[in-house]
């Protein structure tokens, strides 16, 4: 798996984000110490296998961008492979290798991660690692025009060529005006190939700072050890200015937007819909959680259900909600027409059952089934030390990971009388994104094998 | 409760004297009907995991029927005698669980997810899917037209599209060559007799493993899985035999029009199986290829010349066949010089050229990582299904290190002198 990957609030990550959510409800005994420069240090052991998953989280991501030098956050998560004065561009992937591991990292609008999963007697080397690299980027030019390459391809790959990923981002950016959710983690292209040297350092110090990180730790060894370890590794970096706040809110929303995207290539339609939706800060969010596991997880779900199943006009339909998400984000619906269906009817469609869940209750087997799924997410979640560091550190990020012992109870007391409300609440018609992708006229594109044996 | 197992001695096939021996990786046991079973508790947390393989993949198709195989898995979960295909899906996700079927070039698996609690309800319902499933005819309709609508999605997609194409390069004449879906010509045209037959003749228990890891014993597994599958019997006759894919087809260059930003380029030619004697050689040889981020590929096309964000080469050996494949993405006018710097990198790999730091390097990964390869009960049942279906022992872990580590030099500069010629690679690109 190549390093580096980008995780924006896409329909493509709905799973990922329920099952994010995921830790015990039952409190796990997590040691928990925030050193003097405000590095916050969790650990949970986990005894199991001989394995460790070591996590850094940067409180930084695209969020924290400006406009004109957008996809800095990824740019720098991509340059945090290529080296410090101790150790060289590569060596740091090249050294967890050798050492058996697996390392890798990702972005997304409101985090930078950085992760190392290897065997648990080599903690040392992936703790020395990330306390070298929070700090002493060499952040060469040359390095970072090479590094800039990469990231216009990865851009490519994921939005140029990538009808999904192409209207997600028309969505982000026909949803939002003034916060920076309005553009995508990677970046626009104009920007990658622009940013400069000057710009990511800026960036680094402003962000990399130990108050502005949260450790995560979590595997076959002791609590007490790893907390030592990380005191001599971590204890004298200095703490950094706070980082500026994000002070953009985006403005209420007045009336309907929509976008049309053609794309030559592309095979059939895609249409989006979304709301603006309280986050994890609203007494809603429970509701729309379980009501976005209601409409879109499994088969029956009332997406699948209703639109792929009985009606047959979807080949696929889902959603998302961002529980997760920093600041306010979207309530997304998606779906892809089956062949001789249109998108104006599986948007009709899809707006038909936003309509029934604010009009009729829910059915109490509905509700229960979503409930019993979002619990043995949280179940499965325990399954490997990765996912359970992760879910260390996203509750972290929303103010403590004591939170994940409260998001269970909170979407088990959630009601049929709640989900009717918060959908007539949020999901106003006359306020909703639409985004469809038609594919463009254009030469159907035959397959031309020009086989030549060589 | 009859007692339908005899336990078997663990220890397999030990060929050589491990440095150190772990435990095997799961109790392994045979039912009378030929069904395999294997089980590995792992009880800190409530969940099971319940991998059921069958031999009854793709490379079975009929020449005239491609996507049988895949049609058939798909139904497996649209009705049983017992329940209609909507409420199979509302009695598994009531509890939160998953049951899916997925069909593959040699096998199918249907994996269950359940939490321990609602055990008995998940092997009610794996054993139904299995056994008694119904293939109703508007069932089948309408995954027609889903595979159909799938298959004309993914001509979107360059990577499925070029390995697509490498699979009928790399295996003419083969069932390999086609599609695990079938194509879109062959799909409108299958019919309920045909997988009807399929499930009759391929879902037969002495080509069946079965994996259970979690929060189990093998006492109740025994028990439990005796009670729901030991009055399955197989058919009269035979398993059939599918002939071994062609060992050199001819080397061709395809291109294939796509109104893309970015070329997918696929430089691919036939690999070995796990039982090759030159396997362990080449799996290291294709770590310090295209393996991992210190890999030559990944440091000369990625890193030096910033061709690329993905660039990488596999080994994947099936049952009757096995490729050896290197891909990439990179933009429309790197085209040229990406390809001059993989096929410059595969020459030197067998030219005296390999380093002793990247022999270690590549080893100590390989052998170090292997617990992260069994870190989740859904890969070690992955792993325990793989392993009994290619013969490789219950002591896997132990005998993969061994091999690697005794792997030398010489080993890989003589397999990387065969296998990552140049000239013996055929080559896709999927772009403008």
């Amino acid at each position: 798996m190549p390093p580096h990957s980008i995780a924006a609030a896409c329909p493509a990550l709905a799973l990922a984000v329920l099952t994010a959510t995921a830790l015990a409800s039952a409190a796990p005994d997590v040691a928990e110490t925030t050193l003097d420069n405000g590095l916050k240090v969790l650990v949970l052991e986990d005894h199991r296998s001989p394995v460790v998953s070591v996590q850094m989280w940067y409180r930084v991501g695209s969020r924290n961008e400006l406009p004109g030098a957008t996809g800095l956050a990824h740019f720098l998560e991509h340059m945090m492979f290529k080296g410090t004065p101790a150790h060289g561009k590569g060596e740091f992937s090249r050294l967890v290798e050798q050492n058996g591991g697996q390392d890798n990292a990702f972005t997304t609008q409101d985090v930078t991660s950085y992760y190392a999963n290897l065997a648990a007697d080599k903690i040392e080397l992936a703790l020395s690692l990330e306390a070298d690299r929070m700090r002493n980027l060499l952040l060469e030019p040359k390095e970072i025009d090479s590094e800039r390459q990469v990231v216009m391809e990865e851009r490519r790959t994921r939005t140029e060529d990538d009808p999904d990923g192409l209207l997600s981002e028309e969505m982000n950016s026909l949803a939002f005006k003034a916060h920076p959710y309005r553009w995508p983690v990677i970046g626009w292209m104009e920007d990658i190939r622009r940013i400069n040297p000057g710009e990511l350092r800026a960036f680094y110090d402003a962000y990399y700072r130990p108050n502005n990180a949260i450790l995560a730790v979590v595997g076959d060894v002791a609590a007490a050890d790893v907390i030592a370890r990380a005191r001599r590794l971590f204890g004298s970096i200095p703490r950094g200015p706070e980082p500026p706040a994000v002070a953009a809110i985006e403005p209420p929303q007045i009336d309907e937007r929509r976008v049309f995207v053609k794309k030559v290539g592309a095979q059939l339609p895609i249409v989006h819909v979304s709301w603006h939706v309280p986050n994890f800060q609203s007494e809603d969010a429970p509701a729309l959680d379980l009501l976005s596991t209601i409409l879109s997880e499994g088969r029956a779900s009332r997406l699948y259900r209703k639109l792929t199943y009985e009606r047959r006009l979807a080949l696929s339909a889902g959603g998302d909600y961002s529980y997760f998400s920093l600041n306010p984000n979207l309530f997304w619906l998606y779906a892809t027409p089956l062949p001789g269906q249109t998108p104006e009817a599986l948007e009709r469609a899809l707006l038909g059952e936003i309509e029934l869940v604010k009009n009729e209750p829910i059915p109490a087997e509905e509700i229960e089934r979503a409930k019993n799924q979002i619990q043995a997410s949280f179940v499965w979640r325990q399954d490997s030390v990765h996912s359970r560091a992760a879910s260390l550190a996203r509750f972290e990020l929303l103010g403590s990971w004591r939170l994940a012992e409260k998001y269970l109870p909170a979407v088990l007391a959630v009601t049929a009388a709640d989900l009717t409300r918060v959908a007539r609440a949020h999901f106003p018609a006359e306020r909703k994104n639409v985004a469809v992708l038609v594919p463009a006229e254009s030469s159907p594109p035959a397959t031309s094998p020009s086989p030549t044996t060589r | 409760m009859r007692r339908v197992f005899a336990m078997m001695p663990l220890l397999l096939i030990g060929t050589m004297p491990p440095a150190a021996v772990g435990a095997p990786l799961a109790h392994r046991e045979t039912l009378p009907n030929g069904v395999r079973l294997l089980v590995a508790p792992r009880p800190a947390i409530p969940i099971v995991v319940v991998r059921a393989y069958v031999r009854a993949g793709s490379v079975f198709d009929s020449a005239d029927a491609p996507g049988v195989a895949n049609l058939t898995a798909e139904l497996l979960t649209r009705g049983t005698a017992v329940r209609t295909g909507p409420e199979l899906d509302r009695a598994i996700e009531f509890v939160g669980g998953g049951l899916e079927a997925d069909a593959g070039r040699d096998g199918t698996s249907v994996t269950l997810a359940i939490l321990r609690k609602d055990l008995d309800l998940g092997l009610d319902l794996l054993a139904e899917v299995l056994l008694r499933p119904t293939f109703p005819e508007d069932e089948l309709r309408r995954k027609v037209a889903e595979i159909e609508a799938g298959l004309r999605r993914s001509e979107e997609n360059p990577e499925i599209v070029g390995s697509r194409a490498l699979a009928r390069l790399l295996y003419p004449g083969h069932p390999y060559a086609q599609p695990v879906s079938g194509t879109v010509e062959s799909v409108g045209k299958l019919t309920r007799a045909q997988v009807v037959e399929f499930h009759r003749a391929r879902y037969r228990p002495d080509a069946t493993v079965i994996a259970v890891v979690g929060d189990v014993t093998a006492d109740e597994v025994r028990q439990s899985l005796g009670r729901r599958f030991s009055g399955w019997s197989a058919p009269p006759g035979l398993q059939p035999s599918v002939p071994m894919a062609p060992s050199s087809p001819p080397v061709v260059s395809e291109r294939i029009a796509r109104d893309l930003t970015q070329a997918t380029v696929f430089l691919g030619r036939p690999g070995i199986r796990q039982d090759h004697p030159d396997y362990f050689a080449l799996l290291v040889a294709n770590y310090i290829l295209g393996g991992g981020s210190a890999s030559r590929l990944y440091t000369r096309v990625r890193e030096d010349a910033g061709l690329a964000y993905y660039v990488g080469s596999s080994l994947a050996p099936g049952r009757y066949g096995a490729s050896y494949t290197v891909s990439l993405q990179t933009r429309v006018d790197g085209v040229t010089e990406a390809v001059r710097l993989v096929k410059d990198q595969l020459a030197r790999m067998g030219r005296g050229t390999l380093e002793e730091r990247e022999l270690e390097l590549a080893k100590a990964y390989l052998i170090g990582s292997f617990p992260l390869r069994l870190d989740t009960s859904g890969k070690v049942a992955e792993m325990l299904t793989a392993i009994e279906e290619y013969g490789l022992g219950l002591d896997y872990p132990d005998h993969f290190k061994a091999q690697v580590a005794k792997v030398t030099r010489a080993d890989v500069e003589r397999v990387a002198a065969i296998y990552m010629d140049p000239a013996t690679f055929s080559s896709v690109i999927v772009g403008k």
